[in-house]
């Protein structure tokens, strides 16, 4: 077969990514999935090597082809699975897991009864259940407080949908028509992919397909080996704290020890703490997402992620950590701890490697969650959004201001007008804010503040951040950032300070206030132009008093 | 005469027919080219116009389309620009929607506002979600804030409120105080360029519509002046993105309409075409030098959207612009693309392009690298003897050179290098017209691909056997397709209008009473225009509509019954049906009206398509040769070459063939029936039964 022919199966096959996630936006009816692209998509061969992904945010990287990897232990026998067979689980603790309510549907292809490949989608569902409404907990201790647990069930035999696994669906969430809606969307997803990659069998002929299914894997692993041997080859330690676990106890200590050498990338995790009471705990697919992440990050951001891509990464990790966790450990802000997982690394390697790596960001998603009556039609209210802050400053540019963490993607902010057509709060800021951090040669990004007044009677607030005590940390004598943190503004004057909290009752005309960190600074202060300062003064990204402060000048 | 101009990346096309006003008979339609020349752009019209052998006295109609507002803005070289939004909101235009396409580069940044901060202020002033006034301007800073923006240097202003889109008061009362302390200085409140919600979007399409429109209004007065100084007694009309032309004066006043001129009118002149002849369905394909465009016709209708991106790719979130746009897909695959291999040993044709200068290795002009062109040439499907119309003798020298890397790299040939590349610049192309169908839920079987640009026809066939569509149309001169429809297009104006209302019988009363609101600006807005009485104003009624709860919309044309009254259950079935073919599913949930919109046209005459003549030539007069060609998969055939110029209606014949015209080449491989309409277009007929396909 002609190298061209190969070239574009396998773009084809990449560009299933790009169609599954489109299928998915297109067929979903939860604004979580198509607002914030909680989701991933994508395809696997038969052995469950990744082949394409389309995703809307980093934290699914590691998630479709491990839950592959671990159907195929939990059908081990030939004819286990059948052609119109659709597989659904959400076990944080096997393959493709996170927490309960990333759910994912996979979908074996079958080409004249053998299995060719796999089609797989994980996407944040609406409700799955358990105590809290939209199933995340700031204060589970178990997971059975966390919702519905499916490990690798049927939710189809040969074609039959399972009315009995639907049927405890339904009876077991808050929002029943929302989740169903949900779990149909992926397996549309999955269909459309499955459809293009018979296509492709039907018009190349089954062997080429195959052939370039190997092809792209080993493509992935040739352009990850050439930046890999770009690195500088060493050993590279660094280590972070997750505060809090939502039941007060903390703080924890995330270690790595990478080892770059011989082509190859070994992030060793050892000496992390151990799970905790509180539902703060990430299980290995998390870490090996997070670990992933930061690989890429400094090898090649730009081909699409597959299996070959990560041949080169190897991840160590004692079982029953806090990035490790085990059954029956609550997991609900398994995100806060993978983020860890990724910045550590990323502190690890940054400076051994400026070019392609800034200094430490806001590290938090900032979950914000308001619920309440809509004060125009009394109707309950759930809000849920992740916040922007500020990302560190690179060897050669100031950090950018208000973005999403990294764990995040293609995650959108909601418009202040619709937000607050939506649930009639009042959104009285959403500015870059003026707390000190991020000084140096070049600036570390703006965190933000944002302003929500309650117009109901009340209302009520959930909140669960990191590095709300730790800083983002800086490079090359630069400043730390600052600290992500939720503030109530009450009527009598008092200000609380919040953290990690659950529906904290907020009352009509008081005031919830955001904020999220500025980025870590880059280089000594001092060195920042005279120039640039100024410019910097007169846009308000610093004031007079900071740089007389933190950069020392005589001048003003 | 009537006359439209339409200045493009490398050339400003010109497009005149004879109109006789008393007969109303027009007379053939003629086109010219120069250069075009920036950055004076207005000079390469009179140049065309006068390469043409035309006098502007004697012109009746002129239509213009323009890349000025466009390259101003990609090129930032709009103007200083300053924005005042609400206490608090300042920053939104930098924060942005907090978005990162490239998800994994760590070392991403988002695009630089066009207004920095330092120009960014606020003014103390509040309206609810609800329209209700909370606080009204807080003016007091205004003076200091203007004096402030003088010594700056700041020549335009923009004006963004929240809620402004459905109480415009507050930012109105601003721009009258703006007005009277500061007349000179261009001032633009949101609420004139967009009634749509989402902050952000409409502050910078208000922010990039200020930044251009001092910048806008010279062009057009010094186009109109120089027209003018020959004798032309009208004056010019713009084209606009939504398809349709717009007088100058309203061009001036929010010149951000004009910024995808080119490619609409393209669109537009095929669902023309298509009406033309019977071809409803469309898929749309526009490839110029640097890049192709895609679109979709569905039943006529031609689709125009507010969510439209400048700058915006997998890596970037570019910048949006909430101004009625037709919905096309652009990416960066044209005949000037370079092909280049990773350090992956993989094969990649575009982004880059060689542009205009040096353009493709074959031009001579010092260009080293290989591009699409290049290929085609290899290939023998261009011909070398007619490369650029004949004007250009292709320096296969330099091509063999620029394809060196890539031989070496891949261990091939320079025939499979060149079969290489046109195959993956067709794969690249594929996948951008699925996402204009098969992604959006549209079965490309019922459609016909219509192509043009430089190079459209090129690669239409292989295309819609792709996509297995069943029919290819290729117009006569489609290489200035874009500018002929101009002279197709009618007066337009878009009005949208945001504003959340339940679909229920109850609210018919208010849907009649917002668009009487919006007729009646449309009126207000024309007259304005000088465009008054004689004419009647045509209004076509439309609506974003969505599931409560949900948050996706479609567009719906909007049923009227006897009594003026919207028909509210037909509205439903028909949402409901829209729905989900876009989406694939429906609810039982209520129906929510988001955006009314309102289209209000004003018919302009147009040229009578003359039919092509038949003067009785045997299909065998009309054939310029016979060359061997590559076929790609279908091996190295003998093609008889036709000349498209002779070309008669009625004829038919079977690939493998070539329909050559002076700047366009249409490539048929084998099995494949030709046939010429009435007009002198070419219509291919598919034959997937005998090719396997």
């Amino acid at each position: 077969m002609d190298i061209f022919t190969t070239e574009i199966i396998k773009d084809s096959l990449v560009a299933l990514g790009d169609e599954m996630f489109n299928a998915m936006i297109r067929t979903s009816m939860s604004p979580i999935i198509y607002e914030t692209t909680d989701f991933a998509v994508g395809a696997t061969d038969a052995k469950g090597n990744l082949l394409a992904q389309g995703n809307g945010v980093t934290a699914f990287l590691a998630t479709l082809d491990t839950a592959v990897q671990s159907l195929l232990e939990h059908y081990p026998n030939e004819g286990d699975i059948k052609p119109g067979d659709v597989i659904i689980t959400n076990s944080p603790y096997l393959g493709g897991g996170t927490h309960l309510s990333d759910v994912v549907i996979i979908l074996p292809v079958f080409y004249k009864d053998k299995l060719v490949a796999f089609t797989v989608n994980k996407a944040h569902w609406t409700e799955v259940g358990g105590t809290e409404p939209g199933s995340v907990s700031t204060r589970a201790t178990e997971i059975y407080q966390e919702g519905l647990h499916f490990k690798f069930l049927k939710l189809y035999n040969e074609g039959q949908i399972n009315d009995a696994l639907v049927g405890i669906i339904e009876a077991n969430v808050r929002l029943p028509e929302s989740t169903i809606g949900d779990m149909h969307a992926g397996v549309a997803a999955a269909r459309v992919g499955a459809k293009r990659i018979l296509e492709l069998i039907e018009k190349y002929d089954g062997p080429s397909v195959l052939y370039a299914m190997d092809e792209l894997l080993d493509y992935g692993e040739r352009m990850t080996e050439a930046e890999l041997l770009k690195l500088p080859q060493g050993v590279y330690e660094a280590d972070s704290i997750v505060e809090d676990d939502g039941l007060g106890n903390g703080p924890f200590t995330i270690k790595v020890k990478v080892t770059i050498k011989d082509g190859k990338m070994i992030a060793d995790y050892t000496g992390t703490d151990g799970q905790v009471a509180g539902p703060i705990n990430c299980s290995y697919t998390g870490l090996v997402t997070g670990a992933r992440c930061l690989f890429k990050a400094v090898t090649d951001t730009e081909i699409p992620a597959n299996g070959g891509c990560f041949r080169a990464l190897e991840i160590i990790c004692p079982m029953g950590t806090i990035i490790s966790a085990q059954s029956p450990a609550p997991v609900s802000l398994y995100y806060e701890p993978l983020i860890s997982a990724i910045d550590v690394m990323w502190k690890a390697l940054a400076p051994v490697m400026a070019d392609r790596l800034p200094a430490g960001h806001q590290r938090s998603v900032g979950a914000t969650f308001l619920s309440g009556n809509h004060p125009d039609t009394g109707d309950l209210f759930v809000m849920g959004e992740p916040l922007v802050g500020g990302w560190g400053a690179s060897e050669d540019k100031d950090g950018d201001n208000g973005q999403f963490c990294c764990a995040n993607g293609e995650t959108f902010n909601i418009p202040t007008e619709l937000f607050e057509s939506r649930y009639g709060v009042q959104v009285e800021q959403y500015a870059f804010h003026n707390e000190d951090g991020g000084a140096g040669e070049y600036r570390g990004g703006k965190g933000v503040v944002l302003d929500y007044k309650i117009t109901s009677d009340e209302a009520y607030l959930t909140y669960a951040a990191s590095q709300t005590i730790s800083r983002p940390w800086a490079m090359q004598g630069g400043q730390e950032g600052s600290n992500n943190y939720a503030l109530i503004l009450r009527k009598d004057g008092k200000v609380e300070r919040h953290h990690m909290c659950t529906t904290v009752t907020v009352e009509k005309d008081e005031v919830v206030r955001l904020y999220t960190g500025t980025g870590g600074g880059y280089g000594d202060p001092e060195k920042r132009p005279k120039e640039k300062l100024l410019e910097d003064i007169k846009n308000g990204y610093v004031t007079k008093e900071q740089a007389q402060k933190f950069y020392n000048v005589d001048w003003l | 005469m009537r006359a439209a101009s339409d200045v493009g990346g490398t050339f400003t096309d010109l497009v005149y027919y004879d109109y006789d006003n008393e007969t109303g008979k027009s007379g053939p339609v003629n086109i010219a080219k120069a250069d075009t020349t920036p950055p004076n752009f207005e000079q390469g019209v009179m140049n065309a116009i006068h390469k043409a052998g035309l006098k502007p006295e004697d012109m009746m109609f002129f239509a213009h389309g323009s890349t000025v507002i466009i390259n101003a803005l990609t090129e930032r070289k709009g103007v200083k620009t300053a924005l005042i939004t609400t206490k608090g909101f300042r920053d939104v235009l930098e924060i942005a929607r907090g978005n990162r396409p490239d998800l994994f580069n760590f070392n991403f940044r988002k695009p630089k506002p066009f207004v920095d901060r330092y120009l960014r202020l606020e003014l103390d002033e509040r309206v609810t979600y609800k329209g209700d006034m909370q606080r009204p301007v807080d003016m007091s800073p205004l003076a200091e804030q203007l004096e402030y923006l003088k010594t700056e240097g700041v020549a335009a202003i923009a004006i963004s409120f929240l809620h402004a889109y459905v109480n415009p008061e507050n930012e109105l009362a601003v721009v009258a105080e703006i007005k009277k302390f500061w007349p000179e200085v261009s001032v633009l409140a949101s609420s004139e360029i967009s009634r749509e919600w989402r902050e952000y979007e409409r502050t910078n399409t208000t922010v990039l519509s200020a930044y251009v429109h001092p910048i806008a209004k010279k062009y057009i007065e010094s186009l109109e002046k120089k027209l003018a100084d020959e004798g032309f007694k009208d004056h010019p009309y713009m084209m606009q993105s939504n398809g349709g032309i717009a007088t100058v004066a309203s061009a001036k006043d929010n010149p951000i309409t004009m910024v995808e001129s080119g490619p609409a009118s393209g669109i537009f002149a095929s669902a023309y075409l298509g009406a033309m002849i019977g071809e409803k369905n469309l898929v749309v394909l526009d490839i110029g030098g640097t890049t192709a465009k895609c679109a979709l016709i569905e039943d006529g209708d031609v689709k125009v959207t507010t969510e439209y991106y400048i700058e915006k790719d997998a890596k970037s979130p570019g910048y949006p612009i909430q101004t009625p746009v037709s919905e096309i897909v652009e990416i960066g695959n044209g005949g000037g693309s370079i092909a280049w291999t990773d350090k992956g040993g993989k094969l990649h044709v575009g982004p880059q392009s060689a542009g205009a200068m040096p353009g493709p290795a074959a031009y001579g002009r010092g260009g080293t690298k290989p591009t699409t062109t290049d290929s085609n040439l290899i290939l023998g499907r261009i011909d070398k003897d007619c490369f650029v119309g004949g004007e250009v003798e292709p320096d296969m020298e330099a091509v063999e050179k620029a394809f060196a890397p890539i031989m070496a790299d891949l261990d091939i040939s320079l025939k499979e290098a060149a079969r290489g590349v046109v195959r993956i610049a067709n794969a690249n192309m594929t996948n951008a017209l699925r996402l204009v169908s098969t992604n959006k839920g549209y079965d490309p079987r019922d459609f016909a691909l219509i192509a043009f640009g430089g190079g459209g026809a090129m690669h239409a066939v292989a295309l819609a056997e792709e996509l297995k569509i069943p029919k290819v149309i290729v117009p006569v001169n489609s290489s200035v397709f874009s500018a002929w429809g101009m002279l197709l297009t009618d007066l337009r104006r878009d009005y949208l209008q945001t504003h959340p209302l339940l679909v229920v019988i109850e609210n018919s009363q208010i849907f009649t009473q917002i668009f009487q609101y919006l007729k009646d600006k449309a009126r207000v807005d024309y007259k304005y225009d000088e465009i008054e009485g004689t004419q009647e104003i045509q209004f076509e009624y439309q609506a974003d509509l969505r599931y409560v709860g949900q948050e996706h919309t479609v567009k719906i044309p909007l049923p009227f019954n006897n009594n003026g009254k919207i028909e509210i259950g037909t509205t439903i079935a028909n949402f409901h049906d829209a729905y989900e073919k876009r989406f694939t599913y429906r609810l039982d949930s209520g129906v929510q009206l988001v955006n009314f919109h309102l289209t209000a046209k004003i018919k302009v005459p147009k040229p009578e398509i003359v039919k092509k003549q038949i003067r009785g030539l045997a299909l065998s007069d009309t054939i310029l040769h016979k060359r061997h060609v590559d076929f790609d998969q279908y091996g190295v055939h003998q093609a008889t070459v036709y000349d498209g110029l002779k070309l008669e209606p009625n004829m038919t014949f079977q690939g493998p063939a070539i329909i050559q015209e002076p700047s366009a080449t249409l490539i048929i491989p084998p099995a494949h029936m030709a046939e010429i309409d009435d007009y002198g277009n070419y219509i291919i007929h598919l034959n997937f039964v005998e090719k396997g396909v």
